[in-house]
């Protein structure tokens, strides 16, 4: 099982006023976590790793939206640089699942489905996630994938919080391991606000508190 | 409205040889010729992206998405635009939706479209929405039931004058940039013409 670039506790982060942050962000955005271009070298080497574990087969990647849909825009733009200028190359077709939850902090997920799964059925499957937390949801989805009888489904996420609340479930491959603290940003939300942050960035408390439903 | 044109003159000669690009190992064959190449989209979006913020006024946006062949423009469009926000001297919220239109098969479009997916759509009501995506009709019209303020179509490929417009294409079936056949070449990043061999291969 993969570790990921791994984030020690103690790591802050950097101070915001280093980077470019959108004008209506800025007095609600803490640190930056996690900065754009590093999340794009990271997603660069996940895609070769990617590859040549699945290189062989007609891949379906599998894009969990909301949070999902920057990191696999990103990630399949490195796979198809290495489509485009390597010896072999394999096929990708992609499908889109929606997880809505109630309530950002709630523990029970709702799957709800959008599009026919059946095309996965006999396909190495590809599932790509923005953030694993107790991986509760992700072990929802996988039993729910199991009904369409794909024939092998790895999962890559861009993150994996260390939590004491992990139900133990550790994806196939993994961008970064962080701490347990609220990000946002890089189409990760609160309350839907912060997706359109590119920055994987810290919320100011006072902040928490203006996006409240 | 400008829109911009392909390279070439007369609808047959336009595009470029597959030769003076990077392609797909897996599409060699499958393909006629590359009509508009991956950094032209991309420039052309950007400007796309100015265009955009200019005409919607001060408000929240929602960027609702019309997969699965409006993805990538979707998601090069809003880079553009958060660079525009993080850059300037004003920016604008931005909250994105997904939804899903499905109608053709092969190349041919059945005319039956089903929507799919998104958030409780009430919640566009007084907000103004770009859009994105191949079949517009439908979606306008059921987007036009919650009253949003404004309705704003960004369309990658598309001669339909009320919409804003990358490119202003021929009647070719292109495919390339999350546009597919049969759900092949969405991993293409160019805009292509398919070739024989690639209807056939592909075939439904």
């Amino acid at each position: 099982m993969a570790c990921g670039l791994k984030i020690k506790d103690e790591e802050s982060g950097y101070n915001k006023n280093l980077f470019c942050i959108p004008k209506h962000y800025e007095e609600d955005v803490e640190r930056v976590f996690i900065p754009h271009g590093l999340i794009l070298d990271r997603t660069e080497r996940l895609a070769r790793d990617i590859m040549h574990d699945m290189g062989s087969h007609h891949v379906v990647a599998l894009c969990v939206l909301k949070g999902g849909y920057k990191f696999f825009a990103d990630l399949l733009d490195h796979i198809k640089v290495l489509n485009q200028n390597g010896d072999k190359s394999v096929p990708i077709t992609v499908d889109f699942v929606r997880i809505k939850s109630y309530c950002r902090d709630s523990p029970t997920k709702k799957i709800s489905i959008i599009g026919e799964l059946s095309t996965l059925n006999g396909k190495n499957v590809l599932v790509v996630e923005d953030i694993i937390e107790t991986g509760r949801t992700m072990k929802a989805l996988l039993a729910k994938l199991r009904d369409y009888k794909p024939k092998t489904v790895k999962v890559v996420s861009l993150l994996v919080k260390r939590t004491h609340q992990s139900s133990g479930y550790r994806p196939d491959y993994v961008g970064f391991e962080i701490p347990d603290k609220f990000v946002v940003g890089y189409a990760l939300d609160y309350n839907e606000y912060f997706r359109d942050l590119n920055h994987i960035c810290i919320l100011k408390e006072k902040a928490k508190e203006k996006y409240k439903i | 409205l400008s829109t911009l044109m392909p390279h070439g003159i007369g609808d047959d000669e336009q595009g470029y040889d597959l030769d003076l690009f990077c392609i797909p190992k897996h599409y060699a064959d499958d393909l006629e010729k590359v009509y508009i190449p991956h950094g032209l989209i991309m420039d052309r979006t950007e400007r796309l992206a100015r265009e955009i913020m200019k005409g919607m006024g001060g408000h929240h946006i929602v960027a609702l998405c019309v997969l699965k062949g409006g993805y990538k423009f979707f998601a090069d469009l809003l880079d553009y635009i958060k660079a525009l926000n993080r850059n300037s001297d004003k920016s604008i919220p931005m909250t994105v939706d997904f939804i899903r239109l499905k109608s053709y098969c092969n190349d041919q479009s059945t005319g039956d479209i089903k929507v799919i997916g998104g958030d409780d759509l009430s919640t566009l009501t007084g907000k103004d929405i770009i859009d994105t995506g191949k079949t517009m009709k439908t979606l306008l019209s059921l987007l036009k039931q919650y009253n949003p303020k404004m309705v704003k179509v960004a369309r990658m490929t598309q001669s339909v004058e009320k919409y804003i417009v990358g490119f202003e294409v021929p009647d070719k079936f292109v495919v390339g940039y999350a546009l597919d056949y049969n759900e092949y070449f969405r991993d293409l990043n160019h805009i292509c013409v398919i070739s024989e061999t690639g209807k056939q291969k592909y075939k439904a």
